[in-house]
């Protein structure tokens, strides 16, 4: 099956949108992008798993280790997981991965990055 | 010769052939009458053996004369002189004869302790002329720069027949069984072509071959001739040897052979490739009687020794057709080997690049671990373990003709007219095989090759050319295209890889096994008196460690504890954490007050000591004398419970997974097994990679659970089949019921 990991852009914010079976053979993929999205040094990403199809033990540790990454770079983390993607969201609640890892529902839930008053 | 399985049977006379090998062509007594053939005794050069025809050029006999005298002074100086040295620098000597009245071209060798000198007039003789020895370096580039054989084997036609002026020259090709192909011709617009025409071995017989390793060249200028008799017919015993000899007077066989096609003046030239015969360049005139001059002979012979120079590269690179394209998929397949721990097989036929495409072939066998796989166009799989036997048993590894081999594999030889076969050592009996499929090939005969051969004279049956030399031709059955020996090398390269790598992963199988067996799984349930637990646990196909686990922990006071856990991650790191996990999590449950607090107990050793690992664990703490159970569930699938009246899963008491967080804070659920009730605790690998994905699976496990038997270990086997899952993940499930 086709997997791959899309630099792309959710409600303004830098975002790798995840599209196959995030899994032990792929979750390889994601943890790289995520390091590389980050040490650009942004204030917020976002890992959007709407077209995600499947998501095991070994994708679940991956987003727990981007959760890490991010807070420690002081980014702020969204991974956007929606209730209606059952094959995604089910282990997600079972590992309750959201006690470490910010989850919503929909790219709608990702708040807009906060507008740099300094800028304006 | 490529004698067709459904062709006619040769009907040559074996007697006449017999005759025919016999037949002395290198001292045939007789030379042709374009010129004298002269042996003379060394140093004083006097004529030992004349031909008959000596006189009339000499102006009289010439027995007991010496050269000296047959030479004016000058050119006999220069003879002499050129004896001393290399005499293929001697040749040609121009020289005047006073009584013929014109120049004459001396060629000498020497034979039988003879010096033997051969005189060919320069009148009657075509000259290319000046025009053309000056275009030889452009001639000599072009041969050079040629590409291919078939370039090389064209401008080779081109120029010979431009120097010689012959109306046809060819460039025949032999076969390995000496069948000559006409790969290149040059021809007079009007004639016939006989580009692309095979010619019996038959026409060249083989004492003919071995003379045209040695001697390059051969000229008949008038295929009419009569021949004259040398005089004396013996030196010493024996007739001369003629062997080295231009004037040679041939087999009037090939004489014979020459006038059914029609060909008045014939020339040829040995292409010899390493040493040995490869072909010829053939020269036929029809018009009449036609004789270049020795000049341009030899530059024409010239043409065909530099060509020959030139065949082994040309000749290798056309056979090595796809050798770098061989040499990437052999690469290629050594990378899947590489990264393929389990059902070696299974990739080399399934996956993106298999064993099929390594070489040109319609099917593809691989035998490995006793299990055999297909790809592409093959045998019946029932055939192709006793047909590769059998080619084994004959010593044959490479065959283009499988029904030569095992007659009885001819049936085969729709998908397996060529095998390929390269064994894996190992004492499995393990394969791997090509195969290819039956090439029916169109051969055009120049006449036809089986009959018409024999021809009754007064002698007996005498061999004679081919009547009718009408194109005639047949097809070539039971044969694929033949095995490249680069094809065979990467095949062979490619087995004893896969030699090496069953070798060392036999090896560390058995030491995973073992390590697998002593950290992770339980030998033998222990058993627990009032409790019936069944456990199942299935590795994956990919990976011979997975990270599930699976306990039981007897408590004090009678109670017990079921463990069912899985580690995220495969291999021996994910092994030797749930090995880690395992003894950490019975520790915590012999001295902790129930399974919520064992679990908070593992969850700070994965935090303090396998920070970034992720685990989830099930534990239901039984007893069994009450039936009373106590839940707690780290991020772990819920557990099943089967009553009589319903099937559901059990979703409260629970919390995330191991390693999460530094302080979970598990909880429990409690309930009571009654009577037939069940609890069943299974890993993800069971459910998560069926159709519809992990919900999909855990309501396919509740109808299997609610639509099964009733003991643990029935239900267990209910459950695997019913869900049948995929072993691309380990599978573990335990089932338990009180006794």
């Amino acid at each position: 099956m086709h997997f791959d990991v899309e630099r792309t852009t959710v409600a303004g914010r830098p975002a790798l949108t995840v599209r196959g079976e995030l899994d032990l053979a792929t979750s390889p993929q994601l943890a790289e992008a995520a390091e590389a999205l980050l040490s650009a040094g942004p204030a917020g990403i976002v890992v959007d798993l709407t077209p995600t199809v499947f998501l095991d033990s070994s994708g679940a540790r991956t987003l727990i280790a981007v959760a890490r990454k991010a807070a420690a770079a002081g980014a702020e983390l969204h991974v956007v997981a929606p209730r209606s993607n059952r094959p995604v969201r089910l282990p997600i609640d079972l590992l309750e991965l959201g006690a470490v890892v910010p989850i919503v529902n929909s790219a709608g839930e990702v708040p807009s990055p906060a507008v740099n008053r300094d800028a304006t | 010769m490529t004698s067709p399985a459904a062709g006619p049977a040769p009907t040559v006379d074996d007697e006449a052939l017999a005759r025919c090998a016999d037949e002395p062509i290198a001292v045939p007594g007789a030379v042709q009458p374009h010129g004298v053939l002269l042996a003379v005794r060394e140093p004083d050069l006097a004529v030992v053996v004349a031909s008959g025809n000596a006189a009339d050029l000499f102006g009289g006999p010439v027995a007991g004369r010496g050269l000296d005298e047959l030479l004016d002074p000058a050119d006999a100086g220069r003879l002499r002189a050129g004896l001393a040295g290399d005499l293929a620098e001697l040749n040609p000597l121009r020289v005047r004869v006073r009584a013929a009245g014109g120049e004459v071209d001396l060629v000498v060798h020497r034979a039988d302790g003879l010096l033997v000198t051969e005189w060919e007039p320069v009148r009657g003789a075509e000259e290319a002329g000046i025009a053309w020895h000056r275009r030889l370096p452009t001639v000599l580039q072009r041969l050079a720069a040629s590409a291919t054989l078939d370039e090389l084997s064209a401008v080779l036609a081109r120029d010979v027949r431009a120097l010689t002026g012959f109306d046809r020259v060819m460039v025949y090709r032999f076969d390995p069984e000496w069948n000559g192909e006409v790969i290149a011709e040059d021809r007079r617009a009007d004639l016939e072509p006989f580009l692309g025409l095979w010619f019996p071995a038959g026409d060249i017989p083989a004492q003919a071959r071995a003379l045209y390793e040695t001697n390059w060249m051969r000229l008949i200028p008038d295929a009419g001739y009569r021949p004259v008799p040398l005089e004396p017919a013996t030196v010493g015993r024996r007739p001369l040897d003629l062997s080295g000899a231009m004037l040679r007077s041939v087999s009037p066989v090939h004489l014979e052979y020459l006038a059914n096609m029609g060909v008045r003046a014939s020339m040829s030239i040995s292409l010899v490739d390493r040493g040995k015969l490869w072909g010829l360049i053939a020269c036929h005139h029809y018009a009449g009687p036609h004789r270049p001059s020795y000049t341009d002979r030899t530059a024409a012979e010239f043409l065909g020794r530099t060509a020959s120079l030139l065949l082994p590269t040309k000749v290798v690179a056309g056979d090595q057709g796809g050798v770098v394209e061989v040499a990437q998929r052999q690469a290629e397949l050594a990378a899947v080997v590489g990264r393929t721990p389990r059902g070696l097989a299974a990739a080399l036929t399934d996956g993106e690049v298999t064993a099929l495409g390594l070489v040109p072939a319609a099917g593809v066998a691989v035998r490995l671990g006793g299990q055999l796989h297909l790809a592409g166009t093959t045998p019946p799989a029932e055939r192709v373990g006793p047909l590769v036997r059998d080619l084994l048993a004959a010593g044959v590894r490479a065959t283009d003709a499988v029904s030569r081999v095992l007659p009885a594999a001819a049936d085969l030889a729709a998908t397996a007219s060529g095998v390929l076969v390269a064994e894996v050592a190992g004492g499995r009996g393990d394969y791997l095989a090509w195969f290819r499929p039956e090439t029916l090939r169109e051969i055009t005969w120049g006449g036809n090759p089986y009959t018409s051969k024999t021809a009754q004279t007064d002698a007996g049956p005498r061999l004679s050319p081919r009547r009718s030399f009408d194109a005639w031709s047949e097809t070539v059955r039971e044969r694929s295209q033949p095995w490249l020996d680069h094809e065979v090398a990467a095949a062979r390269s490619l087995a004893a890889l896969l030699t090496e790598t069953a070798a060392n992963r036999a090896t560390e199988d058995n030491r995973l096994a073992t390590a697998l067996q002593r950290t992770l799984l339980l030998e033998q349930l222990p058993e627990v008196p009032g409790v019936d637990l069944a456990a199942r646990y299935l590795p994956s196909a990919d990976d011979v460690v997975g990270g599930d686990w699976y306990d039981l922990v007897p408590l004090p006071g009678g109670r017990v504890s079921v463990v069912l856990g899985d580690v995220a991650g495969h291999g021996l790191a994910a092994a030797a954490i749930t090995a880690q996990l395992r003894h950490a999590l019975r520790a915590h449950l012999l001295r902790a007050a129930g399974p919520a607090a064992a679990l908070d107990g593992l969850n700070e050793v994965i935090g303090a000591l396998l920070p970034g690992e992720l685990a989830t664990a099930v534990v239901a703490e039984l007893d069994p004398a009450t039936g009373e159970v106590v839940i707690a569930n780290a991020g772990h699938l819920p557990v099943l419970h089967a009553t009589a009246g319903a099937t559901e899963y059990l979703h409260e008491g629970r919390g995330p997974a191991l390693g999460l967080l530094d302080a979970a804070g598990y909880r429990e659920i409690r309930l009571t097994l009654a009577g037939d009730d069940r609890l069943l605790l299974v890993s993800d690998g069971l459910v998560e990679r069926g159709r519809g994905g992990l919900s999909a699976g855990l309501d396919d496990l509740r109808a299997a659970v609610a639509g099964g038997p009733v003991t643990p270990q029935a239900l267990a086997d209910a459950v695997l089949a019913a869900l049948d899952p995929p072993r691309t993940d380990d599978v573990t499930l335990l089932a338990l019921a009180r006794t």
